[in-house]
């Protein structure tokens, strides 16, 4: 290991990591909304919308993303379509994440019982209050593991974005390797980038997690 | 708290070790004879019935796959003519331009025929052989806004795929052209026709190639940079197999073996454009 070199790289990798959270939050944040448009289309049963989000979420559940952005890439261009690097990446991911997204908060939302609700109607609660003050809350307890978890498999899911010309940490790593064939020190600075952009946001979420728990009944 | 200091524990842990782990490699690699069980000598090679030659998969006349998944072109011919004369099968593994030095220091394969252009930097970390090409670099653009001189990509975005020499070449001589970089050939040149750059650097065997066969781009500059050779590759410190496979280059010089490649592959595709006498290098001599 040729500790000059990890120097030498580390403004260039700090750059990609930039770029990476980036398009990560973007695109995360897109899948949020999606996520939730979906999960309430689902919830409440909206017909056609329903269909049509069931269609979704099976698509883009069973394909990957590597396969989603080439298609936005390479694929739309012979449409007529072009978009830039940036757009198909954050497009990719909230295609991606949203049916993630979807399937996180409808299972929380399905998950509170409906005594619950009934009871809180009988007390004399309206739809609205009985929304917010006791489904919603109770709602999102039993979402967050699974929605902390979407987004941490979301920004791993960055590392493909290279490939839609976006330099990304993957990018920067593998155009080092190809150039200057410093394997070890590209790899190494590539694990540490991403360990350092991911361990707080792990464990912020694990913080979160135990933060919402309070809501969830009987837990 | 406990959760969040153990998994703080844990990541450390698992950090340390990984890193240990690279370095170790490191110490490993550097020392010369330590490098011996990271590639297989002739006598290895012959004895096992199988040579491993990584090639091109998708970098037409000089190696691609047809329609069949039979590979061909003209690294092709003269690989399936090494494992000929040493007597044994050809394994044929596809490669990418970024990852040809990796497949050989990691004893993937014993010998790389993939347009492997010789360079100071290369040369540190594999031992080529004496060449069998010419080469320098190229640059293919639109037919209806074509590009002939460099100076016209200025502040555009190029087009190049990563670990070629047009990369490094354009990096380190033009750092004010925006390079979009991919990492297979098929990759750079859908983008090029999807006008995501103005222009796509390559060797330019490969762009005058391209272009001949896509006739809405052109090959605007034929020769950019310095001239340089290009040369199979065997890992670094395999002298048997280099020594030997210098020795078939002068055979084959003999009979002007490559002459005849290029009228095989190369001749279909470049036509009269280009006279074999200023690609092909016979005899390992240039």
């Amino acid at each position: 290991m040729e500790f000059e070199l990890l120097g030498e790289y580390l403004p260039l990798f700090a750059r990609a990591a930039w770029l990476t959270l980036w398009v990560g939050l973007t695109g995360i944040a897109c899948a949020i909304v999606v996520g939730l448009v979906c999960a309430v289309v689902q919830h409440f049963r909206v017909p056609i919308a329903r269909q049509l989000v069931s269609v979704y979420i099976e698509l883009s559940r069973n394909t990957p993303l590597v396969v989603q952005l080439f298609f936005l890439y390479f694929g739309l261009p012979k449409l007529g379509i072009v978009l830039p690097s940036t757009t198909c990446a954050i497009v990719g991911l909230a295609f991606l994440g949203g049916s993630y997204m979807a399937e996180a908060i409808r299972s929380g939302l399905e998950a509170v019982d409906d005594g619950q609700s009934q009871s809180a109607l009988a007390l004399g609660l309206t739809r609205g209050l009985t929304l917010r003050h006791v489904v919603l809350p109770q709602a999102v307890a039993l979402a967050m593991p699974a929605f902390t978890a979407n987004i941490i498999f979301l920004i791993k899911e960055t590392s493909v974005v290279s490939i839609v010309a976006l330099p990304d940490l993957m990018y920067v790593a593998k155009d080092l390797i190809g150039t200057d064939y410093n394997t070890r020190e590209a790899l190494t600075l590539l694990v540490a980038f991403y360990l350092v952009i991911l361990l707080p946001i792990s464990l912020g979420a694990a913080k979160l997690e135990k933060k919402v728990r309070y809501a969830a009944f009987g837990s | 708290m406990s959760i969040t200091w153990k998994r703080l524990a844990s990541a450390a842990v698992a950090s340390a070790l990984l890193l240990g782990g690279l370095a170790g490699c490191g110490s490993g690699n550097s020392s010369d004879n330590d490098t011996s069980t990271n590639f297989h000598t002739l006598e290895e090679i012959q004895s096992s019935g199988t040579v491993k030659i990584g090639v091109f998969y998708d970098k037409a006349p000089f190696g691609s796959q047809d329609s069949t998944g039979t590979f061909v072109g003209y690294d092709i011919v003269y690989g399936e003519r090494i494992a000929e004369d040493l007597g044994v099968e050809v394994e044929w593994v596809p490669v990418e331009a970024a990852s040809r030095v990796a497949f050989l220091e990691t004893g993937k394969v014993d010998i790389i025929l993939a347009n492997f252009t010789v360079t100071d930097e290369r040369a540190e970390k594999v031992d080529f052989l004496n060449p069998y090409l010419k080469v320098a670099l190229g640059v293919a653009s639109p037919t209806s806004a074509p590009i002939t001189d460099i100076a016209q990509l200025n502040g555009k975005d190029v087009i190049v795929v990563k670990g070629t020499t047009a990369e490094t070449y354009l990096e380190a001589n033009n750092p004010e052209i925006k390079l979009i970089k991919f990492e297979q050939y098929t990759e750079a040149t859908s983008a090029l026709q999807d006008g995501r750059g103005v222009a796509w650097v390559t060797d330019n065997t490969e762009a005058l190639a391209w272009t001949l066969q896509n006739p809405k781009f052109t090959t605007g500059i034929t020769t950019l940079g310095p001239q340089d050779t290009i040369a199979g590759a065997v890992t670094k410190g395999n002298t048997t197999l280099k020594d030997w496979l210098n020795e078939e280059l002068l055979t084959l010089g003999k009979e002007n073996f490559f002459h005849k490649d290029f009228d095989l592959t190369l001749r279909p595709v470049y036509g009269d454009s280009v006279s074999p006498d200023d690609l092909v290098v016979e005899g390992g001599k240039i």
